[in-house]
């Protein structure tokens, strides 16, 4: 496809210039509910009559379920209910799945005829207690027949290789290579081709609290209702409903406040799926809260696990031409939103660099693991680590700098079209460039490496440069294939304004319980901007699925943006009534008339006015005083949908638009490796980021601060561990190392601010940067620590393990020499 | 993560401990100190006690004292009280310094110090400090009071020599003069470490007079590096001699591996920090002169 065959963008907007709220570090309106622990989690819900579950885990990886004895369970004290996974498949529906062949890899909420990994559910018991519920689970027996497992991506391709879904016929859940550009001729013009093979082991985001839900069934009216602390994905969580055998219009799931996700909790189904089940089967409400070993083994959100074999066009001053990405990523037993994940690396797979042609080779392993689900980042993180280590090795091959390198291949003009299809609506990445270099005291730090290598001490410098894309479309789930099951969505978003009839102001969120990610702050000063009033006298409440609008809520860091958007449709609504109102009470004009300082007047005439309470009073309580059309109230709502999606071409050579509002930042860690613990500790660390117009400067930091913790973790400590049974040896934070306070050093944040230019005010998201960016800028600062000594890590956590046998590697490789 | 139900009693005496630990005997009695260890242990339902014997309410083992030359510490000695206690600081800087590497300070807040060396924990600080010190343990069960040495204590992972009906009372430290060192290598600050390293060296003029080390992380029990004690004893202070002794007692250590560090890791990590340890006490040996 050519420029000139693109779909249109959406028209480019002028910012208001003298914005009073949106960028300003208000305090959060959020915080007062959770610093008095008055946020209303889960684990504080009690519905009187309530019962809870606790579900049965599979000690095997692979197992055949020969037989399951629940009669002494179901004799013990305080139980009402044992419900097996055979029994289950009769009252359930297979779980909602995005997967690429849902009737091959079927996915249930227990396992039915055989267990694929170790956690994966088998039995749930309904007991007067969590303590009882676990009593009786104690006392089921299963017989299992164990089956060899399948831990390793590659081994699990290969002809053989133990099965996890007999009817798929094999472990390749997905296959496909696409070309974008044309890469035959850029690697045949090429003057060096850097090649390297790279490692990224799971993780996941933990969260305060785990997945959970209350469920009631009301048998009378055929009712269920269940609170979760999934993301109230209104426009997405009725299919719950088809799950459960019931309609949809008999089911309301409430949002409750997440406490924590980092991703893990998107469209999390299953605990609602067991709650809502058990509740039906006793007839009672029933709470089912994962405890950490549930959540750990069987969260259904691992994040990525990706083997990577990469190979670098470049030219010998610097210029990169094209990029060839072949990956196996290891999904698990099961594949929800199918390689979405690629999607997501797609869409700024080329990092901030011009190259023209990309190919991607993505092959989709199934395992007997705990499926994949979201993680800050969602598989970009990944991309950016592994494009960052490329780029290095790159620059060392070639001799040149580092920041030269990445400088030399900077895109420059905006808006830019990807080779895979995908816009960059705006940047400035030499401006965000020199003001890291700054920042971090980057040539300082040269000469202080310098001054350690002569008393043989190793620090090294992490520089990278590198996407941060906000306000996915659906598409990314989407055009993998060339005929999908289904047309594609357009992820809206909805707010509903309403002015009561004292001028107050409330706005309804659809969905978006708190994920950490402000929304109610986001939307207070959003509003603050639209009607002059003070962010915190906004009102802000949540509305259940049943009662609600179109919305999904957060994921992909495009809650900002699209709330900005509904806010803005349902201000522009609530102004144009509110300024025909205004009119008719003044007897003017409306044309005449100007909204200044929250309210309408005769422009140049400020003693003739109407403020927004005025005009409100008028309309809720006196509506003979206006025209027969005019309804009483002032309430709006805006269902916003994605502002820029275009579609995929026919032969998916140009995946179309999808990820359109690009930021960009640049990490500089500084760290320093003990050769002989191969342990890293950090010296100083500086991030400058452009997410657009900025918001509310502080919470966004608290997100650089949040995901740059994370990507710590990513980094150096956190893993999933199987050993080569499927054995899940990381199930408590005993085992999986989370940094904390003390493991992440102070950082030095600045923002810079490109606006985008097809969003409210320039807005961009930026909910995911940090974890996007310090993996990858960890890596390569470890890399310059050693790489005098030859040492080159390649695989991600950079474990003491690990990095001690690099370095006893190269210590045997120079005693060879 | 729920315990299995037990049954529950606070005595107010050793006495009436030990009298309750027979009574209970076929329930599998456990002593409760401060359940860092062994509750989460029964919310994993990997410990299921049907009765718990809480040690929190006797008085008598919360003192730290001193009789002649010898620190006496009460089993139920809170592990934060111990770590700032002045005569902790004066009589046996080594088990100070350990103790700020034992978890967080929630967690040595309620954490005992007998509960840390009953637990016996093969990567735990306290146990390797106690063997350091030629610490003396003192148990009490229904045959009376026995004393056990440390280096008869430890017998296994997770099992000491205290028979089953008996309490730990007291640890008992003798005065070690010297230069102490408490050091370790965890991968996250106030998770279990993969290897430590509690030293104590006198010097005497220009020679090591006599050194003991004990290791934590690398055996199933807590370790003394005989073979760099032996090597140290008379000779210089210097470079030379601590790599000697380090070597000596590299060669005979052969960890196991797990998810943290394989045995070849955490032999390069005990060859560091054995380094870091002697030379760290050594140094405040000779500050101390
Ligand atoms: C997050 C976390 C991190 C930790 N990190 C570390 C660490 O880095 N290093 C470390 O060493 N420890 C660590 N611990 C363990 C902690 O130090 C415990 O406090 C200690 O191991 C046990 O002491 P306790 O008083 O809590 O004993 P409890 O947990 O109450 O008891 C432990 C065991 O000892 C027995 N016991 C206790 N007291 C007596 C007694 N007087 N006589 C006979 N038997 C007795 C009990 O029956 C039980 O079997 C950690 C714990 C947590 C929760």
């Amino acid at each position: 496809m050519t420029t000139t065959d693109r779909p249109a963008a959406p028209p480019v907007r002028t910012h208001k210039e003298d914005r009073t709220w949106v960028g300003r570090s208000i305090r959060r309106v959020e915080d007062p509910k959770f610093l008095r622990g008055r946020g209303g989690y889960i684990g504080d819900m009690t519905v009187p009559g309530m019962l809870y579950a606790a579900v049965l885990r599979s000690p095997h990886a692979h197992a055949v379920i020969a037989g399951i004895d629940v009669v002494e369970a179901l004799a013990a004290p305080g139980v009402h209910a044992v419900i097996t996974g055979e029994q289950a498949a009769e009252l359930c529906d297979p779980l909602p799945d995005f997967g690429p062949n849902p009737a091959a890899h079927t996915w249930r909420c227990l396992a039915v005829d055989k267990v694929r990994y170790v956690g994966e559910g088998v039995a749930v018991v309904v007991a007067d207690s969590r303590y009882l519920a676990e009593d009786a689970l104690a006392l089921i027996e299963v017989e299992y027949e164990p089956l060899p497992a399948v831990v390793d991506p590659e081994r699990a391709l290969e002809d053989g290789a133990p099965l996890v879904h007999d009817d798929l016929g094999s472990n390749c859940a997905y296959e496909r290579t696409f070309d974008f550009g044309d890469v035959e001729r850029d690697f045949a013009e090429a003057d060096v081709i850097v090649t390297d093979r790279l490692r990224w082991h799971r993780s996941g985001g933990q969260p305060l609290e785990t997945v959970g839900a209350v469920a009631d069934f009301d048998h009378a009216t055929g009712a269920l209702t269940v609170h979760t602390n999934s993301l109230s994905f209104t426009s997405y969580l009725f299919m719950v409903a088809g799950t459960m055998k019931i309609p949809a219009n008999k089911l309301d799931i409430r949002p409750v406040p997440a406490g924590g996700s980092f991703g893990s909790k998107l469209f999390a189904t299953k605990p609602a799926v067991i709650a809502g089940m058990c509740s039906r089967q006793v007839g009672r409400p029933v709470q089912y809260l994962e405890d950490r070993v549930d959540n750990m083994s069987n969260c259904d959100h691992h994040g990525s696990d990706r083997v990577y074999d990469v190979r670098l066009a470049v030219m010998r001053d610097g210029t990169i031409r094209g990029v060839d990405i072949d990956t196996v990523e290891d999904y698990g037993a099961y594949i929800q939103f199918g390689v979405g994940h690629h999607g997501n690396a797609l869409a700024q797979v080329v990092g901030p660099y011009a190259m023209t042609s990309v190919r991607y080779r993505v092959r989709a392993a199934l395992t007997n693991k705990n499926q994949q689900g979201a993680y800050r980042g969602f598989g970009s993180e990944v991309n950016n680590w592994m494009l960052e280590q490329m780029v290095d090795k790159a620059a060392r091959e070639l001799d040149l700098d580092p920041v030269e390198l990445r400088r030399r291949n900077f895109i420059r003009e905006f808006p830019h079209f990807i080779p895979t299809g995908n816009v960059y609506d705006s940047g400035d990445y030499d401006a965000v460039l020199d003001k890291a270099l700054e920042l971090s005291e980057y040539k300082r730090w040269r000469i202080e490496q310098a001054k350690a290598r002569e008393e043989g001490r190793c620090i090294g410098i992490g520089l990278i440069t590198a996407q941060e894309r906000s306000v996915f479309s659906a598409t990314e789930f989407w055009f993998w294939f060339d005929e999908p099951g289904a047309p594609v969505t357009s992820m809206p978003e909805s707010v509903t304004l309403k002015v009561d009839a004292t001028g107050g102001i409330t706005a309804t969120l659809y969905s978006c319980a708190f994920w950490g990610n402000s929304p109610e702050t986001m939307v207070a000063q959003l509003v603050a901007e639209e009607f002059d009033c003070d962010p915190h006298d906004v009102s802000i409440v949540y509305q259940g699925s049943k009662n609600g609008l179109p919305a999904t809520g957060p994921g992909g860091s495009r809650t900002t943006v699209m709330l900005a958007g509904a806010v803005e449709g349902a201000t522009a609504k609530i102004k144009a009534k509110a300024l025909r109102a205004a009119a008719h009470l003044l007897e003017a004009n409306p044309d005449d008339l100007e909204w200044v300082d929250g309210g309408y007047q005769v422009k140049g005439v400020p003693e003739q006015r109407k403020s927004l309470a005025d005009i409100a009073v008028m309309l809720h309580l006196f509506k003979h005083s206006f025209p027969e059309d005019m309804e009483s109230g002032l309430e709006d709502s805006k269902v916003f949908d994605h502002p820029y999606t275009t579609m995929p071409s026919a032969d998916r050579t140009d995946l179309g638009v999808f990820y359109p509002f690009m930021g960009h930042a640049c990490h500089v860690p500084v760290v320093e490796v003990d050769l002989e613990t191969g342990s890293v500790s950090f010296l100083a660390y500086a991030a400058v980021h452009d997410c657009g117009t900025l918001v509310n400067p502080r919470s966004l930091a608290g997100h650089i601060v949040g995901g740059t913790a994370q990507g710590i973790g990513t980094a150096l400590y956190e893993e999933f561990v199987y050993d080569d049974d499927g054995q899940l040896l990381t199930s408590s934070f005993l085992d999986y190392l989370i940094p904390s306070a003390m493991e992440v050093p102070e950082l030095r944040i600045a923002h810079h601010e490109t606006p985008s230019p097809y969003t409210l005010h320039g807005i961009k998201g930026g909910g995911e940067g940090g974890r996007m960016m310090a993996p990858a800028a960890i890596n390569v600062a470890v890399n310059d620590a050693l790489a005098h000594l030859g040492v080159r890590v390649t695989e991600l956590p950079i474990t003491p393990d690990r990095l001690r046998a690099a370095i006893r590697a190269a210590e045997s490789a120079r005693g060879r020499e | 993560m729920k315990p299995p139900p037990f049954q529950y009693a606070a005595p107010t005496s050793v006495a009436e401990a030990v009298e309750l630990l027979a009574a209970h005997a076929d329930d599998d009695a456990r002593t409760l100190a401060g359940g860092q260890s062994l509750v989460p242990l029964m919310n994993f339902r990997l410990a299921q006690p049907g009765y718990l014997v809480d040690l929190g309410r006797i008085e008598e083992l919360t003192r730290i004292r001193t009789d002649g030359d010898t620190l006496v510490i009460g089993a139920m000695v809170r592990q934060s009280d111990a770590e700032h206690a002045p005569e902790v600081a004066l009589r046996a800087p080594l088990l100070a310094e350990a103790l700020g590497y034992v978890a967080h300070p929630p967690v040595r807040n309620s954490g005992t110090v007998g509960g840390s060396i009953a637990h016996a924990d093969p990567a735990a600080e306290l146990p390797a400090v106690a063997l350091a010190l030629d610490a003396e343990l003192v148990v009490v069960g229904p045959q009376g009071t026995r004393t056990v040495r440390a280096a008869d204590f430890f017998v296994g992972p997770f099992a000491t020599a205290i028979e089953a009906g008996e309490i730990l009372t007291e640890v008992r430290f003798p005065r070690r003069d010297g230069g102490q060192s408490f050091v370790e290598f965890a991968r996250t600050h106030g998770n279990f470490a993969l290897v430590g390293v509690a030293s104590v060296i006198e010097t005497d003029g220009a020679t090591i007079a006599r050194a003991s080390i004990a290791m934590s992380g690398v055996a199933p029990v807590p370790v003394r590096a005989t073979a760099a004690e032996e090597t140290l004893a008379g000779s210089a202070p210097d470079d030379a001699s601590i790599r000697a002794a380090v070597d000596a007692a590299v060669a005979g250590l052969s960890p196991s591996g797990d998810a943290h560090g394989s045995a070849e890791t955490r032999t390069d990590i005990a060859r560091s920090y054995l380094r870091r340890g002697i030379e760290l006490a050594l140094t405040r040996a000779q500050d101390r002169r």
